[in-house]
């Protein structure tokens, strides 16, 4: 192993590259692309669902005051106006209409006697069930319809505090151990992250590799000194270098755009992604063995992306997977590297607390740098 | 005394699967000779150099280069290899390429740039050592390929087609220099299926079919076959070689 061979190999792709202006591109602006689509649409949060509220409640005239008072309309006032955007109709047929024609996501009914009802259950407790708030649905899309339930859910819950009638049970949930205050992008950008180098990484050196072979470099370089593991050693180098690039350009939009939250410590993160920019390219060069040629390269891509997409907890965690499924995220090392990367930003876990993570990872590129160095070697057939 | 050469192999035999490429080759090559290989494509050429150079194992059989039996790697700093693609990062300059090779043979920056000079001076491309190979035409990059397996003088080339492409003016200086060369004491192999050119060679082994069916001078080729030149020859021979 001459280390000397090896930089030359790495200087060789950092001076092909200031010639590739589109690689360049396709390094740094697609994953700066990928976090303002992904982070701007999976945001998580649903807005602007329109609904429409059928209210045939009355009001209680209470004998102190001067005018009925409507429950129904704390509530509705209540609502969370970010979440719901509110219409009226009089009759629950004329709603159910509304959303049979895709002009509503949901009906809110608040029957008749609505109030009066909760205040004789108030008054007298014994009486059986007050009222009910019917909310009739279009659960065609779950997130919407989920979204409408708990503003509804909500905006009950602080009328009724209002009113002085707090329930004798509340679950409060703002003292978080960790992540306080932590929105979509917090969760997200570390997934991205970790999704951006490793697809890159394997995807770039898939390509490069196959012209390496088709373009009889390889070859020519075989016949020299120098040898397969210094070969993959050069290009690792080379590509931790890009993956941690990759990472601070993708950091500082993180911070500067989406304000995301970093806890803990950043350069940790940083050796994360590189270990997984080793595994990645180490696959790359497996795979460049399969492939006669670029467009051979090309079929691959699916089976990098998807599992990894789908699998690797970037979207939603791992624990959303079924269970018989989930053997497969463990299979995949990018899940290591998102949880990673996850734990240390949100959580600031230091090594001791990754170090399952790390060992994972750091087996993941032994094993895929020696295949790929073997597969180098078994290719002089 | 036993008489040392550059190359020797006993029945050299390559298969892939159940295609023999190359079949029990045996050649001696002297040292300081150029000599040819010569035959149509698919012949066994490539084949039998991409073994020499430690590319490919043999399927049986064994090669010999200074008396070290290949694959060694100890005997790669001595030999060059230029492959029939052009083998060059397109993205990157002739002078780039060029320093690439000269740092994998392990040389001083100060012998590169010595070496690069010279070469660049050979291939008749100094005007374009800064320009990316991307830009240069195919035979300008073919010479580029040249000058990339000659960088750290090497005492045995192995040439594939490194004439192919090349215009007629550009073909004799290359032999001129390959005769230059040969003069340093510089083993050269080198493969064509150009039948006129293989005249400049001292020794030339025809291939047909993975086989070898004749060694020697192009003289004593011809000789041999009652024929004027070596295309005759090789058809002479062919067609002896279906029969039997």
């Amino acid at each position: 192993m001459n280390i000397r061979r090896a930089f030359s190999v790495t200087k060789r792709i950092f001076l092909g590259l200031r010639n590739d202006k589109r690689t360049i591109g396709l390094m740094f602006i697609a994953p700066i692309i990928a976090m303002f689509v992904f982070g701007l649409a999976f945001s998580g949060d649903v807005k602007n669902v329109n609904v429409v509220v059928v209210n045939q409640d009355e009001g209680y005239q209470i004998p102190s005051s001067p005018a009925p008072i409507s429950i129904s309309n704390r509530i509705i006032s209540n609502f969370d106006t970010s979440v719901l955007k509110v219409d009226y109709v009089d009759t629950e047929a004329e709603g159910v209409k509304r959303v049979q024609e895709g002009g509503a996501y949901g009906l809110i009914i608040f029957p008749a006697h609505f109030s009066s009802d909760i205040y004789a259950k108030l008054q007298n407790p014994s009486l059986p069930l007050g009222s009910t708030i019917q909310v009739r649905l279009d659960k065609s899309n779950v997130n919407v319809a989920n979204a409408i339930t708990k503003a509804v859910s909500d905006a009950l819950l602080k009328t009724i505090k209002d009113i002085g009638n707090a329930a004798p049970v509340t679950v409060d949930a703002d003292n978080a151990i960790y992540g306080k205050d932590a929105k979509f992008m917090d969760f997200f950008v570390p997934g991205i992250m970790a999704f951006v180098v490793f697809l890159l990484t394997t995807l770039l050196t898939l390509i490069s590799f196959v012209g390496e072979r088709t373009s009889g470099n390889l070859e020519r370089l075989q016949a020299t000194p120098l040898r397969a593991s210094e070969i993959v050693i050069g290009y690792a180098i080379a590509f931790s270098i890009i993956g941690m690039l990759q990472t601070a350009v993708l950091l500082t939009i993180g911070v500067l755009v989406f304000n995301i939250m970093i806890v803990g410590n950043i350069f940790l993160a940083f050796l994360v992604i590189a270990l997984l920019a080793i595994v990645s390219l180490s696959l790359g060069i497996l795979l460049s063995s399969l492939a006669k040629r670029e467009a051979q390269a090309i079929q691959f891509f699916p089976l990098i992306i998807l599992p990894t997409f789908l699998l690797a907890g970037i979207f939603w965690p791992v624990e959303a997977i079924p269970s018989w499924l989930r053997p497969l995220s463990y299979a995949i090392p990018p899940s290591y590297a998102v949880d990673a990367t996850r734990s240390v930003m949100l959580r600031g876990w230091g090594a001791g607390g990754i170090w399952v993570d790390l060992v994972a990872l750091f087996g993941f590129a032994v094993a895929f740098l020696a295949l790929a160095v073997w597969s180098l070697q078994r290719g002089r057939g | 005394m036993k008489q040392s050469f550059a190359i020797e192999t006993k029945n050299l035999t390559k298969k892939f699967g159940a295609f023999t490429a190359l079949s029990d080759l045996n050649l001696k090559i002297e040292s300081g000779a150029i000599h040819g290989l010569l035959g149509p494509n698919g012949a066994g050429k490539t084949t039998a150099i991409k073994i020499l150079c430690g590319l490919l194992k043999p399927s049986s059989g064994e090669a010999y280069i200074f008396d070290k039996k290949v694959p060694d790697r100890s005997i790669l700093p001595q030999i060059g290899y230029m492959p029939q693609e052009t083998a060059l990062y397109l993205e990157l300059s002739v002078h780039h390429n060029l320093a690439l090779y000269g740092e994998l043979y392990g040389m001083p920056r100060s012998k590169i740039a010595e070496r690069e000079k010279e070469l660049l001076h050979f291939i008749a491309l100094e005007k374009w050592r800064n320009e990316p190979v991307s830009n240069l035409s195919g035979g300008m990059k073919h010479r580029v390929s040249l000058a990339c397996s000659m960088i750290h003088e090497p005492k045995l080339l192995f040439l594939d087609e490194p004439t192919v492409g090349v215009d007629p003016e550009l073909r004799a200086s290359f032999w001129e220099y390959f005769n230059e060369l040969k003069q340093k004491g510089i083993t050269i192999v080198l493969t064509t299926h150009y039948m006129d050119e293989a005249q400049h060679c001292d020794r030339i082994g025809l291939l047909r079919l993975g086989k070898l069916i004749a060694e020697g001078t192009p003289g004593e080729i011809t000789a041999q076959t009652n024929t004027t030149n070596l295309e005759d020859a090789f058809l002479a021979l062919s067609r002896q070689e279906a029969k039997a």
